[in-house]
């Protein structure tokens, strides 16, 4: 890790703190994200292994943010050389030691949070240009196509996990990935309560089969948001959450979404009818309301998929070839 | 999710022919330095440190599936690519081996306890040991585990095979994969990139078994956008050597149902069959808590029909332990 110098700490992720570091050789501005890693009998927990060598891979799209390097750095000894681990050196205390290891990734100054906060408050209040959700909206859909066809889910995406690239203009996917191996907890580091308001219904009600389709819901929930400047279901608790949902799209129905009165979380709910969903969204096109639909749809094996998604016409007026 | 050689980038199990592109782009990361090969190629010590750590690799993972093998060498590959050769003590090549065959069976998810990987040649490590040796192998590969090898093109290139009878293609499969086994043996081809000397195998396997498809198979590879050429050619020519004395067993490997087992152990023998100086010693199979599968059983009567190579597996199969 000498290798970096840590010039500030830029948040404090789900998993841990996250530093904004300069390459000491090569000048390159990083992102360090700090992980601790239990370490235990059977060495480098499995879980990990996999989870770290899957997001190597799929960092390999440009629209998901570039693992640069993973470091690992044990917390006994900060000096990991083969000359040192002559057996007949080497004590047999510390079994469980603790280790850290640092994802560096990519920096990116700014996310879609930041970026839409600027346009809603701030010195120069304004919508974000049609062109520009539209472009955005593609690199997102392109990002979580990639991630799904090579089997992965993402299950947390929002805006603050999406970095921008102001200058060229490119979105990238961040905090991807690290579901499985390292626990989701449900506060985050800084106590602060993990968002719900991108959470899709079939999460809310406690499925345990999900799919694909949980992200492509809150890729229309962040479609929205950048059309709106403001969350579409802002709820601060799960019941909450899925009355804002309810009260929008009305109230699911067996018929509308098979099984849902199965799902372990449900419960008897008012009866909503849906309301237009284009009302919610009064600067986009028919073309874009149409999509979002597609997106909301409550029935996850009804939800578009992130390919389809970038094949629907409101995407017509994009000149995909530049992606 | 655990890691499937043949298709490394997914966790589901369909496979999704549109990222095979990216597979072909960054195959490169996966695959040892041309300075490897070279030092490999021009100095001796350094190329019999290799065949005692694969030897060492393959005699603690041969409970496991060959794959896992072939997942372990390609980590002590790219791991002696980019540190160099470590020093010459007996136990840094053990140690080596046991932190790949560990990290190899994680990925694939293989049900095992360090302790069952241990004890190759009289050496049993502690767990930090191994721990150690794993993260400084995860830190020399920057954590890209997910190897991109031959075998994750093996479906890709068979798509273009014009016949498509599953028997006829999973024959074609079968030899081709065989020749991939061998094939990491020989440092010869470990410079040719994983989709060469997977297309190379395959038009291999095709000329031997449908030669009438040859020029056709052939032709549909070389026009596929993301092969070179003159480097499929280099590599298929250097590839008759490697293939051709695995000819007999290609009888075996159609009618027999276990047959990565046959490969593995046909890969196994042809290393030791390097040692032809009279290093290999066994020792003593009494004492041993350990039943060898039916197979081998069954391995050992086919093996009285072939050549003398066979016959050295056989007696390995004996033996709980080898010592170099």
């Amino acid at each position: 890790m000498e290798k970096y110098e840590k010039l500030e700490k830029v948040g404090e992720g789900t998993y841990g703190k996250v530093y904004k570091a300069k390459d000491k050789v090569t000048g390159q501005i990083v992102a360090l994200k700090k992980t601790r890693l239990e370490m235990d009998e059977e060495g480098v927990p499995p879980t990990a292994l996999r989870e770290v060598s899957l997001l190597q891979m799929l960092s390999q799209s440009l629209y998901v943010v570039r693992l640069l390097s993973v470091e690992h750095v044990d917390a006994n000894s900060t000096n990991s050389n083969l000359d040192d681990s002559n057996p007949s050196k080497r004590n047999h205390n510390n079994n469980n030691n603790k280790s850290n290891l640092y994802l560096v990734f990519e920096y990116l100054d700014t996310d879609l949070k930041k970026f839409i906060d600027s346009h809603r408050k701030g010195a120069n209040p304004r919508p974000l240009s049609p062109s520009l959700i539209q472009s955005f909206l593609f690199q997102l859909c392109k990002g979580v196509a990639h991630c799904h066809s090579h089997g992965v889910l993402h299950r947390d995406l929002k805006p603050q996990n999406l970095l921008l690239d102001q200058e060229k203009g490119i979105l990238k996917i961040a905090d991807l990935g690290l579901g499985r191996a390292f626990t989701v907890p449900l506060k985050s580091y800084t106590h602060e309560i993990v968002t719900l308001w991108y959470r899709a219904p079939e999460v809310l009600l406690g499925s345990t089969h999900y799919s694909t389709g949980v992200d492509m819901w809150s890729v229309g929930c962040i479609f929205a948001e950048m059309s709106r400047r403001q969350a579409l279901f802002p709820g601060d608790s799960e019941f909450q959450q899925l009355l804002h949902i309810f009260r929008l799209l009305g109230t699911p129905t067996e018929e509308q979404w098979p099984g849902v009165t199965a799902l372990r979380d449900w419960h008897v709910y008012p009866k909503w009818e849906p309301q237009n969903l284009a009302r919610v969204v009064p600067s986009l096109d028919p073309q874009g309301v149409d999509l979002l639909s597609k997106m909301l749809k409550y029935d996850p094996a009804e939800r578009i998929s992130a390919k389809a998604a970038m094949d629907h016409p409101y995407f017509d007026s994009l000149d995909k070839s530049q992606f | 999710m655990d890691f499937n050689l043949e298709n490394p980038l997914t966790n589901s199990h369909e496979l999704h022919f549109d990222t095979t592109p990216s597979l072909f782009h960054i195959e490169s990361d996966h695959m040892p330095s041309k300075n490897y090969l070279k030092t490999l190629k021009e100095i001796d010590f350094d190329v019999s440190f290799r065949r005692e750590a694969i030897s060492s690799v393959l005699r603690v993972s041969c409970n496991f599936d060959p794959s896992l093998s072939y997942l372990a060498v390609n980590y002590l590959d790219r791991f002696l690519s980019s540190q160099g050769i470590p020093q010459p003590k007996p136990w840094v090549f053990k140690l080596l081996a046991v932190a790949c065959v560990s990290l190899a069976a994680k990925m694939k998810e293989a049900e095992f306890y360090i302790t069952d990987i241990q004890g190759d040649g009289g050496f049993v490590f502690d767990s930090q040991t191994i721990q150690k040796m794993e993260v400084l192998l995860l830190g020399a590969l920057n954590w890209r585990m997910r190897s991109i090898t031959p075998f994750s093109f093996i479906s890709f290139f068979i798509s273009l095979f014009k016949p498509k009878d599953p028997p006829l293609r999973q024959a074609l499969k079968a030899r081709a994969c065989e020749i991939i086994f061998k094939a990491q043996n020989d440092i010869n081809l470990l410079e040719f990139r994983p989709s060469l000397t997977a297309a190379s195998a395959l038009l291999y396997a095709c000329h031997e078994l449908f030669p009438m498809q040859f020029l056709c198979f052939r032709k549909a590879i070389s026009i596929c956008s993301y092969v070179n050429k003159e480097n499929l050619l280099e590599c298929y020519n250097a590839m008759q050597e490697t293939a051709i004395d695995g000819y007999k067993s290609q009888f075996d490997m159609v009618s027999s149902s276990d047959t990565p087992v046959n490969v593995l152990d046909r890969h196994f023998s042809s290393s030791e069959s390097e040692n032809t100086n009279g290093t290999v010693v066994m020792i003593s199979s009494n004492g041993s808590n350990k039943t060898w599968p039916e197979k081998d059983i069954k391995r050992r009567k086919i093996s009285a029909l072939c050549n003398n190579q066979t016959v050295q597996l056989s007696a390995f199969s004996d033996a709980t332990t080898m010592l170099m």
